[in-house]
């Protein structure tokens, strides 16, 4: 009942939103338009474990007729003995949606030490900065939600050495049963981690859901050198400007 | 709510910093807003917006309901990992959950970018709308996982 009123009240601020927008130009189902990006929520801080990687996720939707969408975006990623992080990440594409124009690529730099956060723009040679807020305590370090819902079965896959580290398996079940969503038959959805002790970090991930697709996510070329500084600075020929947390309306929160 | 969609969206709110102990009363207060100025243009369309603040009634009864529930303890921190939101609590406040993420790991490194999309591109991900609506744009921020993919969607009024 609880999520069909979330879904009544998404539904209504649709609605709601559409008034504010003029008419604009035509897009097709399953095109976005990239505007800017933003570090947003909770970001983890890890010290003394730096790397370099490749991020690729792959989305793959099987139409009614036996016909595949695939849709890939790729990710550097880069993270040094002090906690800072450089995401350069495309938006091409996420999970099923398109972009219209193309993939805007952004650079992303999350620097704890001098408790700043950037967004780079290539194009205007900008760099939007942001201030972090203090540190919580440790005790919410790892306050990601503990997955046991009483319906989900859970499989410990071991470990496995995964583009040369080591990295611990664990499949997880979930299964909607039949008449839930309107579903004639029970629905199964599987998704498989492996995360890395040493890095903390993800180094690969499926999930396959009947109802939406797969998506399959992997680090590659992982290099656990200390990266070059220059990737968490921003470089000297652009222009910083001191900008506001996105906003969810307001001039001054779109740049 | 079934159980996944229960867990997404408490750890939308733990990456909220510790989510909001209220509803956000904004939303309430923009939806409100954009009733009494779409009532003064349009009275034929009236029930519409009146949907819309009995939604955001329900979201804030919802939330506030669920910010009075216990929690489970967190597990136990790591050393030399700790968490930081590094934005105003604004910017991660208001999204509403995916069914299409209710199956992704964990959100480790979030972002959020803005697009402008067709509302038929939201169905893509899980949010069902009307049909009426599904060609016209709408300017939305997803709140992406570090594999790039979305986990919630908050809608730019």
């Amino acid at each position: 009942m609880i999520r069909g009123l979330l879904i009544f009240s998404v539904s209504g601020l649709i609605t709601a939103s559409l008034f504010g927008q003029g008419p604009g130009r035509r897009m097709e189902r399953g095109d976005f338009a990239f505007m800017h990006a933003e570090f947003g929520g909770a970001h983890k801080v890890v010290q003394g474990a730096p790397y370099s990687a490749q991020a690729v996720t792959q989305f793959t939707q099987t139409l009614a007729n036996g016909d595949h969408i695939q849709r890939t975006t790729t990710a550097s990623m880069a993270r040094d003995s002090q906690g800072r992080t450089r995401t350069e990440r495309s938006f091409g594409a996420i999970g099923a949606l398109s972009a219209e124009r193309g993939g805007a690529r952004t650079v992303m730099i999350f620097d704890p030490v001098a408790s700043k956060s950037y967004v780079l723009d290539a194009r205007s040679h900008t760099a939007r900065s942001s201030q972090i807020p203090a540190a919580r305590s440790a005790e919410t370090a790892h306050a990601r939600p503990e997955r046991n819902s009483a319906s989900a079965k859970i499989e410990d896959l071991g470990t496995q050495v995964m583009q040369g580290v080591s990295a611990q398996g664990k499949r997880t079940t979930r299964a909607i049963p039949a008449g839930r969503e309107g579903n004639e038959k029970e629905i199964d959805i599987v998704t498989e981690t492996w995360y890395s002790p040493d890095l903390q970090v993800v180094v690969m991930s499926k999930t396959s859901d009947p109802r939406f697709g797969e998506s399959v996510y992997q680090l590659n070329a992982i290099t656990r050198a200390e990266p070059d500084p220059s990737l968490f600075a921003v470089p000297s020929d652009y222009t910083v400007k001191e900008g506001r947390p996105m906003m969810r309306r307001g001039p001054e929160s779109a740049q | 709510m079934n159980e996944n969609n229960r867990e997404l969206l408490d750890g939308l709110r733990e990456l909220a910093a510790d989510g909001p102990r209220e509803a956000p009363r904004y939303i309430e207060e923009r939806v409100k807003s954009e009733f009494r100025k779409q009532n003064r243009r349009r009275h034929l369309l009236t029930w519409v917006p009146v949907f819309s603040v009995a939604a955001a009634a329900a979201i804030a009864l919802l939330l506030w309901i669920r910010s009075e529930a216990p929690r489970p303890a967190p597990p136990k921190a790591v050393a030399e990992a700790h968490a930081i939101a590094p934005v105003a609590e604004e910017e991660t406040d208001g999204f509403y959950p995916l069914p299409e993420a209710e199956a992704l790991p964990a959100v480790e490194n979030a972002m959020v970018v803005r697009v402008e999309l067709p509302v038929s591109s939201l169905q893509l991900m899980g949010v069902p709308v009307s049909e009426e609506s599904a060609d016209s744009n709408v300017e939305a921020d997803l709140l992406l996982g570090q594999d790039g993919l979305a986990r919630a969607v908050r809608l730019v009024e």
